[in-house]
């Protein structure tokens, strides 16, 4: 697979993955010195989206492997399928030699492949994500290490499996728990922050087509502007500006008002005390001004006030 | 084989040569390092090999991939983007900022020589030479020009004074001033000072410049100020900030405790597969059960704080951390000592909130601001709490260490140390200076010690001693 970095810059587009020149050199580090990539950042910034964005952009399949705390090896490597085993066993129970027994018993038509083996397995060159793996213990992460360096698994009863073609493997976490320095020296590194403004409002317009221009803006702008003047538990991210947005929509509200941002508070502040802080410190009336207000100063400063003015009717 | 004269020209240059990829690589990643950023010799490798596959002429490009691949967290990524600026520069711009260097340096040496002049002026009356060293020269040229004045001032008026050989007297009088502004601005200014240490430097002054630059932006920064900020030096309004930041990463990793220590449903789950192989001698009846087992424990945390003179400022904050934690951990004790031991765990059971708590505190308890005696406290602690401790508890004892009869005190913590999980010891005196106290060589066979003067050496140590 021979992409440059525009190429797959274009094919991620195509997925209506918007991403910014940082993001594409380091997906396509990852994929050319083929080393897992590592993702962190906030809850909703779309970390899980990059592995999915990339599987469509190099046209392949997505194995996930969702971490969770307790999770292990017969989870997410494989597990024999032992019902079956059981069955075998008393079929032929008393007709056959006990060793060719257990030989049979252990053969790849009893193997239940868990996500990793399925990625080695694969024919074609697969994205393989393991998300969140934060929340699994260290002894998982440190049998992951090994697995992820060379790409080969030894199962006892039929010896070693070596990867046919390397996955594109993507790991993402949220900084629960400090990852292994070991892991992280293997990885390329990737944060994703929350958005900037220009690039929130092309993911907007992408992903939901249906807003108008003006109300695109205007979600953006509020969304951005209590991102940064709020001292919030949870900052709304990408996902819940999307979700405001298509309320909106569904709404059909075609721009911001005081009663409509009211009315679907709860979709990008999705805490009590953040809602009240936001009631308490700008008031709903005053974020709207706000977002008039930087609307005003982005294109014409200079009529700011005559503006202000307006609001105070 | 015959190699071309070119390719050896070029390889020889390469091999010495001040400007090529290597090089330069070499030297960033030694800058980075300077700053505190882990880089593995591994991961320049890959830094080299990611430049191999980007367009070299797009700044942007080679940025991403040496972010990608050097920097392995989100807090170091301020750290690397400023030293990448400050590197990576167009040869017009070092050369400009090489003036600019001179030109300070200039100035400074300026500043001294007047400073100089000035003090020996004031002396001259007396036909005398005092040999100002260059700290008391450096601290005269630093004090406000009021400051110098008066000085100056204040020795002219002793002309009148009938004293033999009073020129040697001015100038002692005039060295004893000088050391204890010295001493004043060092206290008034200590962080500044001290961030002017803490970025250590290589000696080579390009790359010195863009170390000492990227320390001196990163503190700019109003919130990280903060955060790596030494508490002894939390003041005024600061000071309510500090404590909103202390409130929120303290939830943040309670948070992250009460998820990881939350009591699972599940029971012991069996290990089919190893309950197969072993009965497939009974014919598969599973007549041997295989069981997988793990359990997480929550820490019990025993917090002993040290609230002398010294550390009264310190104990506060951490104190204010450690209850932060309260609802994820289940069980904190907690005792301050100075000159004995004090438990004050009853205290915080009250839901006050920590302010009236931590006021009444300091009222009603006898420790707080006395000198320090940790083997008192320690054998106090032995006689009447030493039915808390369990083997699962972790043992945090905040203190500088400055103690009287450290030895002494060293016998009672090893005594402590057998009886405990772990003990962890957070010590406000940064780490260049622990050559020189004595206590933390007795201490240090039976306790982690660990720097500890900001907020955020205070989140990190415990992140990552309590999620491990």
């Amino acid at each position: 697979m021979d992409l440059t970095i525009k190429q797959l810059q274009q094919r991620l587009e195509t997925q209506g993955y918007i991403c910014d020149q940082d993001l594409v050199v380091t997906l396509y580090l990852s994929l050319k010195l083929a080393k897992p990539l590592l993702v962190e950042g906030a809850p909703g910034v779309g970390k899980t989206e990059v592995a999915k964005a990339l599987a469509g952009a190099l046209n392949t399949e997505l194995i996930r492997l969702q971490c969770y705390e307790g999770l292990d090896e017969n989870r997410a490597l494989y597990e024999w399928n032992y019902q079956r085993q059981l069955l075998k066993i008393e079929i032929a129970r008393g007709t056959c030699e006990p060793a060719a027994l257990e030989k049979d018993l252990f053969d790849v038509e009893y193997l239940l492949e868990r996500p990793l083996l399925k990625a080695i397995r694969a024919e074609k060159r697969v994205v393989l994500l393991i998300d969140e793996i934060d929340k699994t213990d260290p002894e998982f992460e440190a049998f992951l290490f090994e697995l992820l360096s060379d790409f080969q698994v030894s199962i006892p009863e039929l010896g070693t499996l070596k990867a046919k073609q390397i996955p594109a493997v993507v790991l993402t976490s949220n900084g629960e728990r400090e990852l292994s320095d070991g892991l992280k020296r293997r990885c390329i590194y990737l944060y994703i922050d929350y958005p900037t403004l220009e690039k929130e409002i092309r993911i907007l317009q992408v992903k939901v087509p249906q807003a108008q221009e003006e109300l695109v803006h205007q979600v953006a702008r509020a969304v951005n502007f209590i991102r940064s003047h709020l001292d919030l538990k949870k900052k709304p991210s990408i996902a819940e500006t999307l979700d405001w947005t298509r309320a909106l929509v569904a709404l059909h509200a075609d721009a911001l008002t005081p009663e409509i941002i009211g009315q679907t508070l709860s979709l990008f502040l999705k805490n009590r005390d953040d809602q009240e802080t936001l009631k308490r410190e700008v008031g709903l009336n005053g974020l709207v001004e706000q977002i008039q207000g930087m609307k005003s100063d982005s294109s014409t400063p200079a009529r700011a006030t005559c503006h202000c003015g307006h609001h105070h009717h | 084989m015959e190699v071309d004269p070119v390719t050896r020209a070029v390889a020889r240059v390469e091999g010495h040569g001040e400007n090529t990829l290597h090089h330069n690589l070499v030297r960033f990643t030694h800058i980075l390092r300077h700053l505190g950023v882990r880089v593995s010799m591994a991961e320049a490798l890959d830094a080299y090999q990611a430049l191999t596959l980007v367009d070299l002429t797009s700044r942007e490009q080679v940025k991403a991939a040496l972010g990608a691949v050097l920097v392995k967290n989100a807090s170091d990524r301020q750290i690397f983007n400023l030293a990448f600026d400050r590197f990576f520069v167009p040869p017009e711009e070092k050369t400009r900022r090489r003036t600019l260097r001179k030109q300070l340096e200039e100035e400074e040496r300026r500043r001294l020589t007047e400073a100089r002049e000035k003090l020996n002026q004031a002396l001259s009356p007396w036909s005398t030479e005092a040999n100002f060293n260059t700290e008391e020269i450096k601290t005269f040229a630093r004090l406000p020009a009021r400051e110098q004045k008066r000085l100056t001032e204040l020795i002219s008026r002793m002309h009148g004074n009938p004293v033999n050989n009073p020129g040697h007297l001015i100038a002692r009088v005039m060295q004893s001033a000088l050391n204890y502004w010295r001493y004043y601005l060092l206290k008034t200014q200590g962080e500044e000072a001290r961030q002017q240490l803490e970025a250590e430097l290589t000696g080579e002054t390009e790359m010195d410049d863009v170390i000492a630059g990227v320390a001196a932006d990163f503190y700019r920064d109003p919130d990280d100020q903060l955060l790596h900020q030494d508490m002894q030096q939390v003041a005024g309004t600061d000071l309510e900030k500090f404590t909103l930041t202390l409130e929120r990463l303290s939830t943040r990793l309670a948070n992250r405790l009460s998820r990881r220590y939350r009591r699972s449903n599940r029971r012991q789950k069996l290990d089919m597969r190893r309950t197969i192989r072993r009965n497939i001698a009974f014919g598969g009846s599973p007549l041997k059960l295989c069981y997988r087992s793990r359990r997480q424990h929550r820490p019990r945390l025993l917090l002993i704080c040290d609230v002398s003179a010294s550390m009264a400022r310190y104990a506060r904050f951490v104190l204010q951390f450690i209850y932060g934690l309260s609802s994820a951990v289940r069980y904190i004790e907690s005792f301050v000592f100075s000159e004995d031991l004090e438990r004050v765990t009853s205290y915080f059971r009250r839901d006050e909130g920590f302010v009236p708590v931590m006021t009444e505190l300091v009222n009603t308890s006898r420790q707080w601001g006395k000198t320090t005696d940790f083997n008192v406290a320690l054998k106090t602690f032995h006689r009447h709490w030493r039915h808390l401790l369990t083997v699962d508890t972790l043992v945090i004892i905040v203190s500088d260490t400055k103690t009287i009869t450290p030895q002494e005190a060293a016998r009672e913590l090893a005594a402590l140390r057998k009886r405990v999980r772990e003990i962890l010891w957070l010590n406000p005196v940064p780490r260049k200076q622990w050559p020189y106290l004595p206590g933390v060589n007795v201490f240090l066979p039976y306790a982690r010690m660990f720097e500890c003067y900001s907020l955020h050496h205070l989140e990190a140590i415990l992140r990552r001693q309590m999620l491990k």
